[in-house]
Formats: structure tokens, C-alpha cells, sequence
């Protein structure tokens, strides 16, 4: 058998590509028009390729341009450069997180971003321990076990870029409450990542709960080499590679080229690849020396090619019609919404915040976008969750996002943070 | 201890300067400059001295003090003994200090750093404004080049009082009113769904609220100025992008707020803020104590 891809297998490819970037800029462009986020008009352009719509009402012309059950070196290719991107993504979501600034904003960012963590982990955790069923999972111990650990994480996480995108636009960026924000979804995006590394470990382990020790203990050695001495070592370093190499072609690759070491090093040791990039991302975006041009390049070029890629995949691989379960997705939602607004607001009085700044700071952290769609799209991947539950959580990743700015706005009505 | 008459004290003038005394090799020129500043704002000189009281000690103070100008009947020297910073802060607030002027290395070792050294300590800690001096010296520091870091912060009107009010004693000849640009999560949120347009539309407006606010704090100011104050916006992580602003102006005096939260190992390890100053200092380091809360 040749390894390599054949003459039509490379047009295929090629095609299937251009397709897929092309039509969900257009498609993002629009929905632009509409503030809706761009992950949104990405999504809507793999649902109409994907089997819900493409495939069902023109069977061949799906198959002929995403033939992922047909043509097994097509296929390889595309999971291949999907896989790529979710880890190019993981790498630049870990470069916006800044730990000092969680430090910075004090009590009421620590007090909020636990809030927001523990007790949506809680609700997702005791729903599915309890009632696994209503998911459709079959409670055989270690399923149960790690299904219901998925969905506590699922439930805590945030998005950082959907957050700062409806922070701008309500001009409170700056402010107290933008800053809490900011930072509790960067202790909840570190801390949640964290988490589902040792969920896919776990997972890819066959369930063997008997290596979790393990398993943590690696991801901690990882995260701590990586952040005291790799961070020391990629301060020392990137001086030299901004000035001494190419502009800004040697950021670049040595930038990349470190995600992906780290990627391989994780998945290596069985841990997923995700983590190594995600620590990567925030040791090389911690750097005082990465200028911001190169920060923005590098944001450019994953967010523009391998984003659009990856979400625009999501839909190639699920008929979101067949698997819309209402009740499911109603679940999700309600638990979504509960769990991270009254962790976060609790937690923001904690910190001393006023009931109707916490129950906006909650609103703000409960988008959860597109970290919601990754993490989901890689549980799903792994087995750990089947497509209603998938549906359920792209749905919530959606309604959270479009939900956030006018349900702060509404809590922050006499605010003298809201400008506008 | 009646601290009520620290409560809402403004940070200048300086009526009282503290001076921390630790018998180093640098003790004559530190006196000296306490002399020079305490003349300058005609302020009262406080010399402190933790640790044991010999009469080789106070031979030698004796000397100092007379090779640095100071009379001894001018000064009010205090022994006392205990832990150095919790001891010094404490004599700071039960002598109102204003004003603790410290001398201290421009850089220190990293187990020096991470373990902390007085000074450094005692800048993370003052309830009062403290003066760093990386470099003192018998004839007196001089600060022509000032840079004050404009931060969002309702301390910083009062920093910039203060700083003016320093120039205006110290014949300082520019000050630059240096502002942090950084926003969180911005170049991912740009390249997601910004237009060319709408991204330097962003950024006009975060150079143009930086603008306003430096403007609105100098017309707020109440200390009279008659020195050039230049406006500067920079970009970079809050803490490094003024240590390096400041080397970089070969600035003689940088100045800051004091820090709003408790600062610890951990934010050592994770070093944000005024940690970046204080790991390497790029000049004199004036940290300015408004006692305002910010969360007021």
C-alpha cells in the first residue's frame, strides 16, 4: 500500500480545504453583520456541509468532498490537520492566560474564579454521578466515573476570547469588574484544562482509575517544569531569536515548534497532546519579551487558518439534527447557567463585589464559545461523551455566548462601570 | 497605638523622613542624602536602627552623623530590637513617617530576591512612601529625569501630586507621565473578528483613553508645577514596560503607587506589577503611599 496521497486524493484534500475556509469566512463575515461570533457562522458552515444538510440532501457530492468513510488516505490527511489545529488553538488560548494577573486583581478575582470553578464542577459532577442516565450513559463504574468528572469540567470552563470580545464592545475592559472577569476566566481556562488532561488520560487508559495518581503527578511535574524553568529559559531565549533571527519568521517557528514539542512530549508520557501545547502557550505568552506584534501574528495565523478548519470540522462529523435531544440540551443549559452564575456570584461576594456586580460578573463568565466546542469535540473524539450529549454542549456553547452581554447589561443597568 | 492620625493622611508634604539604619559601608552617603532631602522639604530626620544598641555602635553613628552634617540634637534616633521590617514598619507608623528613605541594590541575587531582603520588603509593606536610592551618595542624588507611572488607580492623583510636589524641592527639570497600555486577551480578540479598520479603531481608542486620563490627573493636580511634564503612552506588561521605559530615559527617579494588594513569594514566582521594578531597579525608586483604599 502507498503511503503517499494519489493525484485525485491531494485535489480532494485541497478542495475539501478551500471549501471550508472560504465558505465560513463568507459565512462569518455575515453573521459579523448580525453580532453574532464568528465561531457561530464556522459551526453553521460544517453543519451545512456535514451530514445534517450536504449530506443528507446530496449524498454524493458530500462524499465526493469529504470523503472521510470512503477514502481512508483523505481522511488520514483531514483528522491529521484537525488534530493539528485543536492543538494550534489550545496553544493560543494558553498564550491570553496571565496568572499574575489573576494575583493582581486580589481577593475578589481568587474568591470569583474559585467560585466559578467549584461549583459548576459540583453541579455537572452530581448530576451525571447521580442521574447518568438522562445522558444516555451507561453507568458501568469507570464510564460513570469519568463522564461525570467531564461534565463538572465542561460546566466550570470559560472563553476567554468570547469574554474579552463582549467586555470591549461594553466598554468595561478596564474596569473593576472587566478585570474580575478576565482573570477568574483565566484561573477557570487554566484550571479547567488541567482537569481534562487527566479526563482524556484517563480515558485513553480505558478507564483505569488506578494511574490517576500518576497521571496528575505528571501533569503537575509538566506544568510546573514548564512554568518556572521553561518560563526562565524562554525569557533568556526570546530576546535573542526576536533580534539575532529573522523577523518574524523566527518567532514564529521557534514559538510553534516549542507548542509542538511540548504537544508530542504530553501525549508521549499519555497525556493528551492538548496540555503540552496549552502550557507551552502560557509560558512563551507570559514572556515580557514577546513582543506584541509577534503575539498578534501568531493570533492571526491560527485563529484565520486553523480555527475556521477545526469548527468548520465539527459539524462534518455529527448530524446535529439527528442528535438534537431537547431534554439533553435543556439539562446542559440550566446547569450551565445555574452552576456558573451562582459559583461566580457567590464568589464575587465573597470578594466583596455587590449582589448586582456578581450576578453580572456571573452572566460575563458564563460565554462559554469555543473552549466549550474544543473541549467537547475532544471528549467526543475520546468517547467519553456520545453526539446528543456533544449537540447539548455546542448548543450551550452557542446560547451562553449570544446570552452573556445583554444579561450583564441588564445587572449592570446602574453601574457607574457601564459607560454606555 | 493611636493610628488615627495616619488615617487619610496625604502623601506630601513630607514633614517627617525616616531613615533606616543598618551600619553598612553605604551608612555616610545615606545620611547624607537623608540630610540633603530632610533640607529640601524642610522636613524632620527620624534614623532608625534595629537590632542591638552598643556603645561601638553609637560611637560610630556619633561619627557619621558628623561627617554627613547633621547636628545631633536635630535627629531623633531610635534603637530598638526585633524582627527588622515588621520593627521598622512600626516605628514608621508611630513616628508618622512620610517619608522612609532606604538604600538599595539595583539588582539583588536570586536567592536574595526570592527570600527578600529588608528593603525590598519594606517597599511591598510601608504604610508610608519610601525612597529607594540605588546609588546614594555625599553630595546628594540628583532627580532631573522623572518618570511617574500613570496607572488606573485612584492612588495615582495622589502619586502625581506627590511627584510633582518632589520635583518642585528637588529642581527636577522634566517629569514624564508614563502611561501602561496592556489589555488582556486583546490580539486574540482582534484577530478573531477585526477588520483592519475596526482594529486600529481599537487602538486609537485605548491610546485615547490612556490620553484622557493622564490629561484629567494633571488638570486635577493641586501642587503647583511649574516643570515640563511630557506625556508618554508605552505598551508592555504592567511593571516591566515602566522599569524598562525608565532605564531606558535614564530616568534619575521612577515613580509609582504603592502596591494595591499584598504581594508574597508567589507573586515573586509569577512576577507581575511592582515586582518587575523591584528585581531590577532601573533608576531611584520613589513608591508613593497615598493611604486611599482602592476599592473606595
Amino acid at each position: 500500500m502507498s503511503y503517499r496521497l494519489g493525484h485525485s486524493d491531494l485535489i480532494i484534500l485541497l478542495l475539501a480545504i478551500a471549501t471550508m475556509l472560504i465558505l465560513s469566512r463568507i459565512v462569518a463575515e455575515l453573521g459579523k453583520r448580525l453580532k453574532l461570533p464568528v465561531v457561530m457562522g464556522e459551526l453553521l458552515v460544517g453543519i451545512v456541509l456535514g451530514p445534517t444538510i450536504l449530506g443528507t440532501m446530496f449524498p454524493e457530492v458530500f462524499s465526493f468532498l469529504f470523503p472521510l468513510q470512503s477514502n481512508e488516505k483523505v481522511a488520514y490527511a483531514l483528522d491529521g490537520i484537525f488534530s493539528l489545529s485543536v492543538i494550534m488553538l489550545l496553544f493560543v488560548a494558553g498564550m491570553e492566560v496571565e496568572l499574575p494577573l489573576v494575583l493582581r486583581q486580589g481577593k475578589a478575582a481568587i474568591s470569583t474564579g474559585f467560585g466559578s470553578m467549584i461549583i459548576p464542577f459540583f453541579t455537572g459532577f452530581a448530576v451525571a454521578w447521580f442521574a447518568p442516565e438522562i445522558f444516555g450513559i451507561v453507568d458501568t463504574g469507570n464510564n460513570k466515573w469519568i463522564f461525570s468528572l467531564f461534565l463538572g469540567t465542561a460546566l466550570s470552563i470559560s472563553a476567554l476570547p468570547v469574554i474579552a470580545r463582549i467586555l470591549m464592545d461594553m466598554n468595561i475592559f478596564k474596569t473593576r469588574i472587566g478585570m474580575i472577569i478576565i482573570a477568574a476566566a483565566m484561573f477557570n481556562d487554566l484550571v479547567g484544562w488541567l482537569i481534562f488532561s487527566v479526563i482524556l488520560s484517563l480515558s485513553g487508559n480505558g478507564g483505569d482509575t488506578s494511574s490517576v495518581g500518576y497521571t496528575i503527578g505528571y501533569v503537575i511535574a509538566f506544568g510546573a517544569f514548564m512554568l518556572f524553568i521553561g518560563r526562565i529559559l524562554i525569557n533568556r531565549a526570546l530576546p535573542w531569536i526576536q533580534t539575532k533571527l529573522s523577523w518574524p519568521g523566527g518567532v514564529l517557528a521557534m514559538s510553534l515548534g516549542l507548542c509542538l514539542l511540548c504537544a508530542a512530549f504530553t501525549e508521549s508520557i499519555g497525556i493528551h497532546a492538548i496540555l503540552g501545547a496549552f502550557i507551552a502557550g502560557i509560558a512563551i505568552g507570559d514572556s515580557v519579551h514577546l513582543r506584541e506584534q509577534a503575539r498578534e501574528i501568531i493570533h492571526q495565523f491560527v485563529t484565520n487558518f486553523f480555527a475556521p478548519l477545526f469548527f468548520v470540522s465539527i459539524g462534518l462529523k455529527v448530524n446535529f439534527i439527528e442528535n438534537f435531544d431537547v431534554s439533553i440540551v435543556l439539562i446542559v443549559l440550566v446547569l450551565a447557567y445555574i452552576g456558573k452564575v451562582a459559583g461566580a456570584g457567590l464568589g464575587g461576594i465573597a470578594g466583596g463585589l455587590k449582589r448586582n456586580d456578581a450576578l453580572a460578573v456571573g452572566f460575563g463568565l458564563n460565554a462559554r464559545g469555543a473552549m466549550e466546542i474544543i473541549l467537547g469535540t475532544l471528549a467526543y473524539n475520546a468517547g467519553i461523551i456520545g453526539k446528543p450529549v456533544f449537540v447539548a454542549l455546542v448548543v450551550m456553547a452557542l446560547v451562553t455566548s449570544l446570552t452573556s452581554a445583554p444579561l450583564m447589561r441588564i445587572f449592570m443597568k446602574d453601574s457607574p462601570e457601564l459607560k454606555q | 497605638m493611636d493610628y488615627t492620625k495616619l488615617k487619610n493622611r496625604p502623601s506630601w508634604p513630607f514633614e517627617t523622613i525616616g531613615v533606616a539604619i543598618a551600619f553598612s559601608p553605604r551608612l555616610e552617603s545615606i545620611l547624607c542624602e537623608a540630610r540633603i532631602l530632610s533640607e529640601r522639604f524642610n522636613a524632620n530626620l527620624v534614623l532608625m536602627h534595629i537590632g542591638d544598641r552598643t556603645r561601638n555602635k553609637e560611637h560610630k553613628l556619633s561619627e557619621l552623623l558628623a561627617k554627613a552634617g547633621i547636628k545631633e540634637s536635630a535627629v531623633r534616633v531610635i534603637w530598638s530590637e526585633g524582627e527588622p521590617v515588621q520593627t521598622l514598619l512600626h516605628l514608621c507608623k508611630l513616628n508618622i513617617v512620610d517619608l522612609l528613605v532606604m538604600g538599595a541594590m539595583k539588582k539583588e541575587n536570586v536567592l536574595q530576591y526570592y527570600l527578600g531582603t529588608v528593603a525590598r520588603k519594606i517597599s511591598r509593606k510601608a504604610k508610608c512612601s519610601v525612597l529607594l536610592l540605588t546609588e546614594p551618595n555625599k553630595e546628594g542624588s540628583r532627580f532631573r529625569k522623572m518618570v511617574v507611572n500613570i496607572a488606573e488607580s485612584p492612588k495615582t492623583s495622589h502619586t502625581l501630586n506627590t511627584a510633582i510636589y518632589f520635583a518642585r524641592h528637588n529642581k527636577s527639570r522634566e517629569i514624564v507621565a508614563a502611561s501602561e497600555m496592556h489589555q488582556p486577551g486583546l490580539a486574540m480578540t482582534m484577530a478573531e473578528d477585526s477588520t483592519a479598520g475596526e482594529a486600529s479603531r481599537i487602538r486609537k481608542e485605548i491610546k485615547e483613553g490612556a490620553h484622557s486620563m493622564v490629561n484629567e490627573l494633571l488638570e486635577g493636580c493641586k501642587e503647583e508645577c511649574n516643570i515640563e511634564i511630557v506625556e508618554k503612552q508605552i505598551t508592555g506588561k504592567p511593571g516591566y514596560a515602566i522599569r524598562a521605559f525608565a532605564a531606558q530615559k535614564k530616568a534619575d527617579l521612577l515613580v509609582i503607587n504603592s502596591p494595591d494588594v499584598k504581594y508574597g513569594i508567589i507573586d515573586r514566582i509569577f512576577t507581575h506589577g511592582m515586582e518587575y521594578i523591584l528585581e531590577d531597579l532601573p533608576c531611584n525608586l520613589l513608591i508613593v503611599h497615598s493611604r486611599v483604599n482602592p476599592a473606595e
